[in-house]
């Protein structure tokens, strides 16, 4: 007799053969689907004939071990969740990436959920024990989870609302917002007698209060003092000068945390400025840098100024105008014993409108040679 | 006086085709001896240059000794859990018996099974991270060489630095083979400019990841001269299975002659001749790509090379000295024939110095291999070259396309190529 788990092994053995004959004869018989297909079918057949022979997973024998719950399972939401994320899966694929990634979350959570309950329905012939159980067993899940993402969506409707509004209208909000929390947590805790309705009420005004604000806020988009910053670059202007600047400078790095990723080192100390390669003890004069590719540099300043690491990477015609600019990157002023890293990707070798150098604004007649081959 | 009447049928049968029966267990048992010796002479393959089991340098010498720890205390634990298993699932199979009762729990055993694995882990254990630090050890590097993986090449800068001696006073870079000085202890840093690829030199030493964004260290370090093969080992898309490399060790004294060599701008071809057409040709199509250092162009200014502009990758191999390696296109192919592939090869440590700097002389020049390649790249090594069906790169190639070359600009070219030693 075939058992249970050798026909299910030799059912998809036979299916993998069937799509390889038909991929064969539909697609391309030389190609590698052909192979996994087969691959499949090999495998379950292989692992079908052992199941067989050891009369392993035959139904009838492990029934006799099993005890199983004789109640019915109770109503469940979970398959039909599982089966919506099924169609935000599939739909997401073809529209939005966004809808497909809630698709995959959906079912995972669902997936999980519908399992622990099917589990816990059959851990007794009590319902209220089986409860128990499932809840016991999700509630440790299920409670961070949600709080994770109530922090999320509080924190996300706060920051558009903070972002709409002028930076002292975002205080006196963040004030009364901060003393409104205040003053309900006061009196949930002293007003021990509160209607749990009441409570339940005031959160979820306050919930559905933040994010309308957020939504609307999310609508209106960032205040105009940030638009008009973006749009003249003070995120991304580098001023590469001795002193230091307004906005580039501002809130500057003071550590870095990519060391395994650091082609060279450039330090400033007493004043003299020296480059060292990983692996090599000895300074060098020149740092090579591969062309078209990211490039870490680590400048680390160990004299009693600050200083910041230019790199001069030639220069280049503006348009039409023949007029020619200077290319440069740099870091951020960097503070006493303070490290800043300095991210190249060059596209040009130095041979063409070189040469290039990393230099140190204030240090005069220094600099490492910038080779890119 | 005779049973036979009395014997059970199925003692019967044994006895009437006891003969065949024998017969057919001799049958299995030959098949089965057959299998195993196929497979045991499979592990006798002269012509094996990636042989993880024949060490070449230091750090492939210290993974050889704990592999030889390892490998035959983990085939006795492999060789006894399996014979356990199939005794087990043999043994134990069902026969229609009824279920044997069910107990749970045994100390003494599972004690005894915690301590024995226990003890092996910790040999195990002892070797491994002592080859590990020797591995990790960078502090006596003598030499440091950037790699750089991209779809499906390798390529090979050496910063300005001074080897045994021997002063690199500018970059040098070159691509498919890398050349090392031999009893040199070499620092490779890995990185990558697309995809994950992993550089594997077994010879020299194991695989490292080269990840982009990231810098990884390998150390080489080769004992003779001699060529010592790879290829990547992660898989990186279409043609992984063509990205090859090999490093290539010189004798000190021969290494500083190809270091001079290397740092030697490319030389004009002669007036008037075909290789200055080829050189022509390369000016038109090839310079899109592929750096030709002091090539310039016809108004005397450098001609640089644009594979930002092309290529996914933003680079392709620079060809000032392709005549001084043996192989192209990823160290797919050979640029030499194989009569002379065969006497680098082979050659003793004593001439293989004399042999590979030679380069690619007119008469081992595999011109098959370069002219097909010229003719239509992506014939030859898978590569994503179809101008129609690149919107996922930018527009931009995953390797070199078909330039759709006549056959007389080939043969300026090659003429051309022969001329970068």
């Amino acid at each position: 007799m075939i058992t249970t788990g050798s026909k299910y092994c030799f059912g998809i053995a036979g299916l993998g053969s069937l799509g390889a004959l038909i991929y064969m004869i539909l697609i391309n018989p030389s190609d590698v689907g052909v192979l996994a297909l087969l691959g499949i079918a090999i495998a379950m057949s292989i692992v079908g004939g052992v199941t067989q022979f050891t009369g392993d997973f035959d139904a009838d024998t492990v029934s006799d071990a099993i005890t199983v719950s004789a109640s019915a399972p109770a109503n469940s939401m979970w398959p039909l969740l599982l089966a919506l994320g099924g169609v935000l899966l599939l739909v997401g694929m073809t529209t939005n990436p966004i809808i497909f990634l809630l698709g995959i979350v959906v079912i995972v959570a669902a997936g999980i959920e519908w399992a622990l309950q099917s589990w816990a329905e059959r851990a007794s012939e009590d319902s209220a024990f089986n409860r128990f159980v499932r809840e016991r067993a999700l509630t440790s899940l299920e409670l961070p989870l949600l709080a994770g993402g109530a922090v999320a969506v509080i924190a996300i409707a706060f920051s558009r609302i903070m972002l709409a509004v002028s930076p002292e209208n975002g205080a006196i909000i963040f004030i009364v917002v901060a003393t409104a929390v205040l003053a309900v947590g006061f009196l949930i805790a002293v007003k021990t007698n509160l209607k749990k309705t009441s409570i339940t009420a005031v959160c979820v005004l306050g919930a559905v209060a933040l994010l309308v604000s957020g939504g609307i806020a999310g609508q209106s988009g960032n205040r105009e003092q940030l638009v008009s910053a973006a749009a003249e670059e003070h995120y991304s202007h580098k001023d590469c000068e001795e002193t230091a600047s307004k906005y580039f400078d501002k809130n500057s790095e003071k550590t870095v945390s990519m060391k395994s990723g650091i082609l060279a080192t450039i330090r400033v100390k007493d004043g003299k400025l020296s480059a060292q390669l990983i692996g090599l003890d000895a300074p060098v004069a020149t740092v090579t840098v591969a062309r078209s590719n990211q490039a870490t540099i680590l400048f680390r300043n160990l004299d009693d100024e600050e200083h910041r690491l230019v790199a001069n990477l030639g220069v280049k015609k503006v348009g039409e105008t023949g007029v020619v600019e200077k290319i440069v990157d740099c870091t951020q002023m960097t503070g006493k014993n303070q490290t800043q890293a300095l991210l190249l990707k060059i596209n040009k070798p130095s041979a063409s409108s070189g040469p290039y150098t990393f230099t140190v604004p204030g240090l005069e007649g220094q600099e490492i040679a910038l080779v890119v081959p | 006086m005779s049973h036979e009447g009395t014997l059970p049928v199925s003692k019967q049968n044994m006895t009437i085709f006891g003969g065949v029966k024998s017969q057919g267990r001799l049958n299995r048992k030959k098949t089965a001896v057959m299998a195993f010796g196929v497979l045991f002479m499979a592990g006798c393959a002269r012509d094996a240059p990636q042989d993880t089991w024949q060490p070449k340098g230091e750090n492939a010498s210290n993974i050889n000794t704990l592999q030889w720890i390892v490998f035959p205390l983990a085939g006795v634990v492999g060789v006894a859990v399996f014979a356990l298993i199939g005794f087990v699932l043999w043994r134990y199979r069902d026969k229609g018996q009824a279920i044997p009762h069910q107990s749970h729990g045994n100390p003494a055993v599972e004690i005894t099974l915690t301590i024995i694995p226990a003890l092996i882990l910790s040999v195990v254990g002892v070797f491994t991270f002592r080859g590990i630090f020797q591995l990790a050890q960078t502090n006596d590097t003598q030499m440091v060489i950037n790699v750089t993986g991209q779809q499906w090449w390798w390529e090979y800068d050496y910063p300005a630095q001074v080897v045994n001696g021997v002063e690199i006073s500018q970059p040098i870079i070159t691509a498919g083979q890398l050349v090392i000085p031999t009893d040199t202890k070499v620092l490779l840093r890995e990185t990558s400019r697309d995809v994950i690829h992993s550089y594997w030199i077994p010879a020299l030493n194991g695989k490292k990841d080269a990840v982009p964004g990231r810098i990884n260290l390998l150390r080489l370090q080769a004992y003779k001269p001699g060529i010592y093969a790879g290829q990547c080992t992660e898989f990186c898309g279409l043609s992984h299975a063509n990205m090859r490399m090999e490093a290539v060790a010189l004798e000190p004294a021969d290494f500083a002659t190809w270091v001079a060599n290397q740092q030697r701008n490319a030389q004009q071809p002669a007036q008037a001749s075909l290789a200055q057409e080829g050189e022509g040709v390369f000016l038109n199509q090839c310079i899109r790509c592929h750096q030709v250092n002091g090539l310039k162009k016809a108004d005397g200014t450098a001609a640089i090379a644009a594979p930002d502009e092309n290529v996914y990758s933003g680079a392709a191999p620079n060809l000032t000295h392709l005549m001084s390696r043996n192989t192209f296109a990823g160290a797919a192919f050979d640029l030499v024939t194989s009569d002379c592939r065969k006497n680098i090869w082979t050659a003793s440590p004593e001439q293989f110095g004399a042999a590979y700097l030679e380069g690619v002389s007119p008469k081992c020049l595999n011109q098959t291999n370069l002219r097909r390649w010229l003719r239509n790249a992506p014939e030859m090594k898978p590569m994503y070259a179809d101008p129609t069906k690149l919107a996922s790169s930018d527009g931009k190639y995953r390797g070199m396309p078909n330039l759709n070359l006549s056959e007389s600009d080939i043969d300026k070219l090659v003429a051309y190529l022969s001329t970068l030693k």
